[in-house]
């Protein structure tokens, strides 16, 4: 029955997690804030209704007396009333000036400011009060009620059905009163909100306040229970997480229920390792939370809710390199030069800014190129360096291997971490990762039974006996070290800018832009996914490797999960879409030169957390997408001053059309046939048995009106919707089909919204397309692909920067550059003008006469009239007339499908 | 009498692309106003301009002759604009009931009075907005902007993939909030002929600019200049036909 009285002694930190879990729901459902500061709100109300209790008002502003009298003593009601509602007010506060500026920023940009506030708040209450423990005076009455050999604390019990009631008291306030009906609306599409006459921003402030005040009563009636320190509750935020998960962001009673239980497990789980030798002695019950998450989140298949807002927006746009050769010679000089000036302590800095730039680099691979959310970098570099120190002591490899094989452990790590990226995206994923790293950290790192409590020690690095190791006393440290990881770095960092000029750099950022259209033209979005992990794994492993070397003996203190999230808010803040905000986040990383600087000169002390915090949240108010963003709008403006200009006045020259390799066709019938398909999208019946045959060097039209199904049938062609009926693509059946498999047996399509890659080029655009094997041909396709559309003077453009007709054509090229079979055309004509359209009309033609088969979908009749062999009519789902352009255009079916009864005398008189 | 709603030189777009310029537009209270134009040719734009959820790049858009601040869409629906959007955004987890309970705030209308305008809701009143068919769906989305009163109702692709008879219907609906409250009307239509049957007044916009304006009697009486804005020019199938051999665009016919 032990395990019994285990269970329920988890009831106190369970109702705890579970009151947190609520609040993150509270604030994510009206604001699409993943609020990680939510633990140390609850910390702040616990400590104001501490100081209440003893007759003080707690005061966090700098400069004021840390605490005010109120008069005498007060007891718990008026204590606990009067710190709810500054909890409330807390609430408010932060949602007014942090969150609702940021209300269009991306939803990393939003978590990072949270993590801003997390810091600040955290630091205010050390600053102000210090580490030592305040105890409170119970709440609940203490007593040890026996069942059986079972044994239930009550004050724990009362906790949890505290808890349990407020759960069902605010599910009663949210499904009955008009609030909560209000702000179930507003979570489902602030457009619609914001057109049915509510103002969504006022409903998000009072959900703030709701959520603290939720957040408020957790630390409040915990406060007796565990003893009060500044960092006690700000990790409960992990398991919160995990329980809101569950709750899949949106459902409270099952949110409050998975919090109870994983507090009931944790609490189980120390009780086992107690019993059990074999299991790990230490990070089991961190363990439970990753189970958990796991399994509501991969199991069920169901991330976070994605909420409607008016604009959609990405991280900022990763940049392509310009030349890498003055950069690097620029950086490597100074970096030298940095290594030679200094010493001591601030070698030492120098060398720490190198290190953690590194590190900043793993960010921008997985997470500014591949779009892949990690919170688990610094564990996977704590990963890299324990490793090492178990290959070089136990195994006695040698130097130049043995950070690589450790480099390599930290790879296959990763790619663990990276695999709950094939169900999940955004922050969903990186929920996932922060749990991973918080198990990494407690079952490995702070484990005895794998780490000496003293740390692991490193040996120095020797290479042809060049001693390379950091070194001790005066000695510390030696200049081969700090220049052994500036070479390191810069290697790296070519290597990253490598990777973004590269194929598979152009397939990240287009997984990055949109999963869809990535797969859309052929892109392996897993296999990308699962690279962009292992790059990024490896990097942080040697930067972990690197570390480790540095303090040749270390503890799990330097790669906690808290830490890996500092510094994904330092890197995001730098500007985590290029090599140098990478890089520019190393310099700024705590253990970097940038912080001593500021330490040695203004004497900040412990308020460098604070200000540090401060200045992320205000930065990130002034630039979502992270400092760098404005380095590089600044140096495009340059370039197109330069550049453009001159460019633009060159006259396009139309190159001939080549038919240089005509695919061998030896199927005789239709290149695409289409049988009896029928789309679905819940009851309606979007596409209605639709036969049509696309035979090869033909273009064939399709056209209706509006919501006639057209697009549907072109999603369900290439395999973005679900359909009955067959399609077959020379004869082959490829119904059942992944999308981007069908790409590659050769059925393209272009998007009606285009999905170009806007910050990438015209070339890359195309490239990320190309997906032969060697890089010859591919160059090949690519430029055989740019010549025949007339793009070759415009390659080396931003997407972005073209016109309209333009970017059709670049998005035609995309399609066309690995010789389609079937070519697939949305709208092409949308947005264009009359120029345009004509020289669309021309290549369209030399694509069906290379013999490719097109079929062509747009809503300019004139052009599909104009150049189909064939047309088919599609209205209400169904094919209501279908023949040779001149049958068609004779018929008064066409225009009255578009026009209506136009001709209809009764209206002109 | 003086306009409901008066647009003034108004250009506008996403982010710095312009999608419309120098629009003018004047609708009376109680008249209701077609904007027509192919795909790609500004008009939902327009409308999202005008109901604040984008910011116009330039111009002026006055209710009653008080001035709109620009991209603000609170402040315009306090004005009184309400905007139909074409994916209609209805809340479809919440029921018929609920949906309309949102929009009518504290002191607004019962939500059963909608169903004088629209029968055909009260047997889907307890159900999820998300299970209506596509004519249920705009029903509620036309009944969820009356509730708020407007002085202005837009309304964006009213048609689009619905049943003719339907259509009507809503057409009927807007024609009697026009006459009996005095609302001005504004719609983007894709079916010409009942725009033109249902409207007072027309503007055609294509590639972002007017073509053409004035009342909807008059335009139906040219078809044929509507039938170039829409079929486009001929020039391409010319160019076919003709082999190649270089064919004079026919200069817009609105000039």
């Amino acid at each position: 029955m032990t395990h019994v009285t285990s269970l329920l002694l988890g009831l106190g930190n369970g109702g705890v997690y579970a009151a947190l879990a609520i609040a993150l729901v509270l604030t994510y459902r009206s604001s699409g804030v993943v609020n990680f500061a939510t633990g140390t709100i609850a910390l702040y109300a616990a400590y104001t209704y501490a100081s209440l209790r003893d007759g003080k008002l707690l005061v966090l502003v700098p400069g004021l007396p840390s605490t005010v009298g109120v008069g005498g003593r007060l007891g718990f009601v008026p204590a606990a009333l009067l710190a709810l509602a500054l909890a409330a007010a807390l609430g408010a506060l932060l949602y007014a000036v942090v969150f609702r500026p940021l209300r269009q920023a991306p939803v990393l940009a939003r978590a990072v400011a949270s993590l801003g506030v997390l810091v600040v708040m955290q630091g205010l209450i050390e600053n102000r009060l210090g580490q030592a423990p305040v105890s409170v005076a119970p709440i609940f009455p203490a007593r040890s009620w026996r069942w059986g050999s079972a044994t239930v604390l009550s004050d724990r019990f009362y906790l949890a059905i505290a808890v349990l009631g407020l759960t069902l008291a605010l599910t009663a306030l949210y499904r009955w009163t008009r609030f909560g009906l209000v702000t179930r609306a507003v979570a489902e599409t602030q457009v619609g909100a914001l057109v049915s006459g509510v103002s969504p921003e006022r409903i998000a402030l009072i959900n703030w306040m709701a959520s603290a005040v939720v957040a408020g009563a957790a630390g409040i009636l915990i406060a007796p229970i565990s003893p009060l320190t500044p960092s006690a509750y700000t990790l409960a935020v992990v398991p919160a997480l995990a329980a809101a998960a569950v709750g899949h962001f949106e459902l409270m009673v099952p949110t409050a229920a998975a919090g109870i239980v994983i507090g009931m497990l944790q609490s189980e789980a120390l009780t086992l390792a107690g019993q059990h030798h074999w299991l790990p002695q230490s990070g089991l019950a961190e363990l439970v939370p990753l189970f958990v998450i796991i399994g509501a989140l991969l199991v069920t298949g169901r991330g976070i809710p994605v909420r409607g807002r008016v604009l959609r927006q990405q991280l900022g746009r990763a940049p392509r390199p310009r030349s890498l050769l003055v950069p690097t010679i620029a950086g490597t000089t100074l970096g030298v030069v940095a290594l030679l000036v200094t010493q001591g302590t601030w070698r030492s800095a120098v060398i720490g800014s190198l290190i953690a730039a590194i590190l900043g680099l793993s960010y921008v691979v997985v997470t500014g190129f591949a779009g892949q959310v990690s919170l688990a970098q610094l564990t996977l570099a704590g990963v890299g360096g324990f490793s090492l120190s178990g290959i070089m002591g136990s195994w006695g490899v040698p130097f130049p291997f043995a950070p690589i094989l450790a480099a390599m452990i930290a790879t296959a790590v990763g790619v663990v971490v990276g695999l709950p990226a094939l169900r999940l995206r955004g922050l969903t994923l990186g929920i996932v990762t922060l749990a991973l790293a918080y198990a990494i950290e407690a079952s490995w790192f702070r484990n005895g039974q794998f780490v000496h409590s003293a740390g692991a020690s490193i040996p120095d690095p020797k290479l042809f006996g060049l001693n390379l190791g950091v070194g001790t006393g005066h000695a510390f440290p030696r200049i081969q070290f700090g220049l052994l990881c500036l070479f390191t770095l810069v290697g790296i960092a070519l290597g990253v800018a490598r990777l973004r000029t590269s194929a598979l750099g152009s397939a990240m950022l287009a997984v990055r832009a949109n999963e869809r259209s990535a797969a859309g033209i052929g892109v392996n979005v897993t296999a990308v996914k699962i690279a962009s992990f292992a790059i990024a794994s490896f990097i942080a492993g040697i930067s972990g490797c690197l570390f480790a070397y540095r303090q040749s003996v270390i503890t799990f203190v330097s790669f906690t999960a808290l830490g890996g999230l500092a510094l994904l808010a330092t890197v995001y803040l730098a500007g985590i879409t290029s090599v140098f905000g990478g890089i520019l986040g190393g310099v700024l990383a705590s253990s970097g030169i940038a912080f001593l600087v500021l330490d040695r000169t203004v004497h900040l002390g412990n308020w460098f957390a604070v200000l540090s915090g401060v200045g992320l949240i205000a930065t990130l108010i002034r630039h979502p997408e992270g400092l760098a963003s404005g380095g590089h709008d600044l140096a495009r403006r340059f370039s197109h001053f330069k550049f453009l200009h001159p460019r633009r006045a060159t006259p396009r020259r139309v190159v001939p059309l080549t038919v240089a390799e005509a695919p061998p066709n030896v199927y005789a019938g239709p290149a695409l046939a289409v049988e009896h398909l029928t789309v679905r999208y819940g009851g309606v019946v979007a596409v209605s048995n639709v036969s049509i045959h696309v035979e090869a060097g033909a273009i064939v039209g399709l056209i209706g009106p509006n919501g006639a199904g057209k697009t549907s049938l072109i999603d369900a062609v290439t395999g973005f919707a679900r359909a009955e009926g067959a399609v077959l693509l020379n004869g082959d059946r490829i119904d059942g089909v992944p999308a981007h498999v069908r790409v590659r047996r050769g059925l393209a399509r272009t998007f009606q919204a285009l999905e170009l890659y806007d910050d990438l080029t015209v070339e890359e655009n195309v490239s990320a397309a190309a997906f032969s094997t060697t890089r010859d041909h591919r160059h090949h396709q690519v430029t055989s692909a740019l010549e025949r559309s007339g793009l070759s003077e415009l390659r080396e453009r931003h997407a972005e920067d073209l016109s309209q007709g333009e970017r059709q054509l670049v998005s035609i090229a995309r399609a066309c550059v690995s010789d389609p079979k079937v070519l697939l055309l949305d709208e092409p004509a949308a947005g264009l003008d009359t120029t345009d359209t004509r020289r669309l009309a021309a290549r369209i033609r030399d694509i069906a006469a290379a013999g490719t088969a097109v079929l062509l979908v747009d809503h300019d009749i004139a052009l599909v009239l104009g150049v189909c062999d064939f047309i088919y009519v599609l209205d209400f789902g169904e094919v209501i007339l279908q023949g040779d352009p001149a049958t068609i255009r004779a018929d008064r079916g066409l225009a009255d499908a578009y026009l209506g009864t136009l001709h209809d005398p009764s209206i002109a008189t | 009498m003086n306009a409901r709603l008066e647009c003034d030189g108004l250009a506008g777009g996403w982010g710095s692309l312009t999608a419309f310029r120098d629009l003018d537009l004047s609708v009376d209270p109680g008249t209701v106003h077609a904007i027509l134009g192919p795909n790609g040719a500004g008009k939902t734009t327009l409308l999202l301009t005008i109901a604040g959820l984008l910011t116009a790049h330039k111009g002026s858009i006055a209710i009653d002759g008080q001035a709109l601040k620009a991209g603000r869409a609170t402040a315009a629906g306090r004005a009184g604009v309400v905007l139909v959007p074409d994916n209609r955004e209805l809340f479809t987890t919440l029921t018929v009931e609920e949906n309309l309970l949102v929009a009518s705030g504290r002191r607004g209308p019962e939500p059963r009075s909608m169903l004088a305008l629209f029968p055909a809701l009260e047997a889907r009143w307890k159900l999820r907005a998300g299970a209506l068919s596509g004519g249920e769906q705009q029903m509620l989305a036309m009944a969820r902007a009356l509730i708020q009163r407007p002085k202005v109702l837009l309304v964006d692709e009213l048609s689009m993939g619905l049943a003719p008879i339907i259509v009507e219907r809503l057409f009927d609906a807007i024609r009697r909030v026009a006459s009996d409250d005095g609302c001005a009307v504004v719609f983007v239509e894709q079916y010409v002929g009942l725009a033109l049957k249902v409207a007072d007044s027309v503007t055609v916009i294509n590639h972002g600019e007017v073509i053409l304006s004035g009342a909807a009697r008059n335009i139906a009486e040219q078809p044929e200049v509507l039938e170039h804005a829409y079929l486009g020019t001929t020039q391409v199938i010319e160019e076919k036909v003709s082999n190649g051999n270089a064919v004079t665009p026919p200069q817009s016919a609105a000039q």
